[in-house]
């Protein structure tokens, strides 16, 4: 038990001792000085000079006794006070200036002494001490400066400003890190104008640039046109070239493909000719020369059949004329005799008749009755339809009548018969003259010409 | 601080508070400066070499570099 609790008091006593070492031991951060006053903090005299009566420490620690001791802390962070300042440039020109400082205590230790003493227990009014010292600081230096060193000579600006500010802020213990002008409100509108011709002039320069550069690209663009033309003109040629070679070509070829046609054409009208000549032209001359052939062979043979047919002819004509004349002579020699027979039988019948004139007539009327009956008759013939009275014997009467008629042409015949015996002498001669023996006829004999 | 050299941010002359940059514990601080001769000028961009330190945050400079 006894060593729990040397351990407990041990613990406790290490605690304690922590919390009396944190009570006790301050650290100044890197930002920050530590003001320590009290019993016993004394700064050692630096350079012989004489002590602050505090003791400053920076970057470190420091142990500070409570009760006895107080410890501050100055912070030597930057700072910035905006500035406003209405005020006059060394033209006259009224501006207003908007601005700002960005300063810090100084790092050393105569700075951090100044500020302590002046700043330590209001740090926060700083900003407002040091905006009312530079707004006065300001416009003194705007009055030593013209718009344009305002504006363009920053290196002018920070000179003045350290040649106004330096000892004041020495005293203070301050440090004044940079001074920037923000705005310039220029109520004249002098910066606007300040500015005008140089931006005439940029204007005009740029315009002239503008213009020339446009030219230029026109130019550029106009020639690359020109080019682009030339070339499309030069491609546009070469294709025409090419085109008419190719088409040239196609042409050539057409023409031999048009000669080979044409020749093979040739060739095959004069195969046709060829053909034809074979298969019609020779078959006809065949066949005309056949026929010329056969019609000779015919003509020949029709002449020889003409020349046999005539050599027959002329015999059967000699023949014939043979026969006809030996007929001819016989019959003549019969019509002779036959003339001579009539020519004793018409003396004879003469003879008869002049010795017996009626019996030759009666003879002839017996021999001509039948004739002279249809004669006779023939008068009834016109009659369609004949009304015979008195009967039978009407009929008989009739008939009685026409015989007696032809009784009365026989008187008449007759009469005729006397009158010509009366003349017989005369007559008879021409009667019983004998015709003259008839010639033979002659058939000419021709020869069939030979064609 | 004297015999620290340093670059000038602000002209130094007769009748201007020029500004110095000086190497200081660890850090660039800047300084107020004038020249040790009244009538020397010093242009931005010069070294100097501190000659005189008033403080708090005042130097005498001079060219470092003969001039």
């Amino acid at each position: 038990m006894p060593v729990v609790v040397a351990a407990i008091a041990v613990v406790v006593a290490v605690i304690v001792l922590v919390v009396l070492f944190k009570m006790v031991w301050r650290v100044a951060e890197p930002n920050e000085a530590l003001i320590i006053s009290g019993l016993g903090a004394r700064s050692k005299p630096i350079d012989g000079v004489d002590s602050l009566g505090f003791k400053i420490v920076t970057g470190k620690g420091t142990s500070v006794l409570p009760g006895f001791q107080v410890a501050r802390r100055l912070r030597l962070d930057s700072r910035a006070a905006n500035l406003e300042v209405n005020c006059v440039t060394q033209q006259g020109i009224p501006v207003k200036v908007r601005g700002v400082v960005i300063y810090k205590v100084g790092d050393d230790f105569v700075s951090i002494a100044n500020s302590a003493r002046r700043f330590l227990e209001q740090q926060g009014s700083m900003d407002g001490a040091i905006h009312e010292l530079f707004t006065g600081h300001l416009r003194s230096i705007i009055g030593g400066l013209t718009v344009e060193d305002l504006i363009l000579n920053r290196e002018r600006l920070t000179s003045e400003t350290r040649g106004s500010a330096a000892d004041e802020m020495s005293k203070l213990g301050l440090v004044v890190d940079s001074l920037q002008i923000q705005e310039i409100d220029d109520e004249t509108g002098y910066i606007t104008n300040l500015g005008r011709p140089h931006a005439a002039r940029v204007a005009s320069v740029a315009r002239i640039a503008e213009a020339e550069r446009d030219q230029e690209a026109t130019q550029r663009e106009q020639e690359a046109l020109r080019e682009n033309a030339a070339v499309i003109r030069d491609t546009e040629i070469k294709k025409a070239e090419y085109e008419g070679q190719v088409s040239q070509a196609a042409q050539q070829a057409r023409q031999e493909v048009i000669l080979k046609e044409t020749r093979n054409a040739e060739l095959e009208a004069e195969r046709t000719e060829k053909r034809l000549e074979s298969e019609v032209r020779k078959p006809a001359d065949a066949r005309a020369y056949e026929q010329v052939k056969l019609a000779e062979a015919d003509r020949e043979q029709r002449i020889a059949q003409a020349q046999a047919a005539a050599t027959e002819i002329q015999l059967r004509a000699q023949r014939e004329a043979e026969a006809t004349r030996l007929l001819g002579e016989a019959e003549a020699d019969a019509i002779r005799r036959k003339g001579l027979a009539e020519a004793e039988a018409i003396k004879a019948r003469a003879d008869a008749l002049a010795h017996n004139t009626d019996a030759v007539i009666a003879q002839q009327l017996a021999e001509q009755w039948p004739e002279i009956v249809e004669a006779g008759a023939r008068v009834f013939g016109n009659v369609d339809n004949m009304v015979v009275l008195n009967g039978a014997e009407g009929v008989e009467d009739m008939l009685a009548k026409a015989l007696t008629l032809g009784g009365a042409g026989l008187g008449v015949a007759r009469q005729l018969l006397a009158g010509m015996n009366g003349g017989g002498q005369d007559g008879g001669g021409r009667n019983g003259s004998v015709p003259s023996t008839p010639s033979l006829p002659t058939v000419p004999l021709e020869t069939p010409e030979k064609d | 601080m004297i015999g620290k050299e340093g670059r000038v941010t602000g002209r130094i002359g007769p009748g201007l508070v020029g500004e110095v940059m000086i190497a200081v514990r660890g850090g660039v601080e800047a300084f107020y400066a004038h020249p040790v001769d009244p009538r020397d000028e010093i242009g931005v961009g010069t070294i100097i070499v501190v000659v005189e330190y008033h403080p708090p945050r005042t130097v005498y400079v001079a060219p470092a570099f003969g001039a």
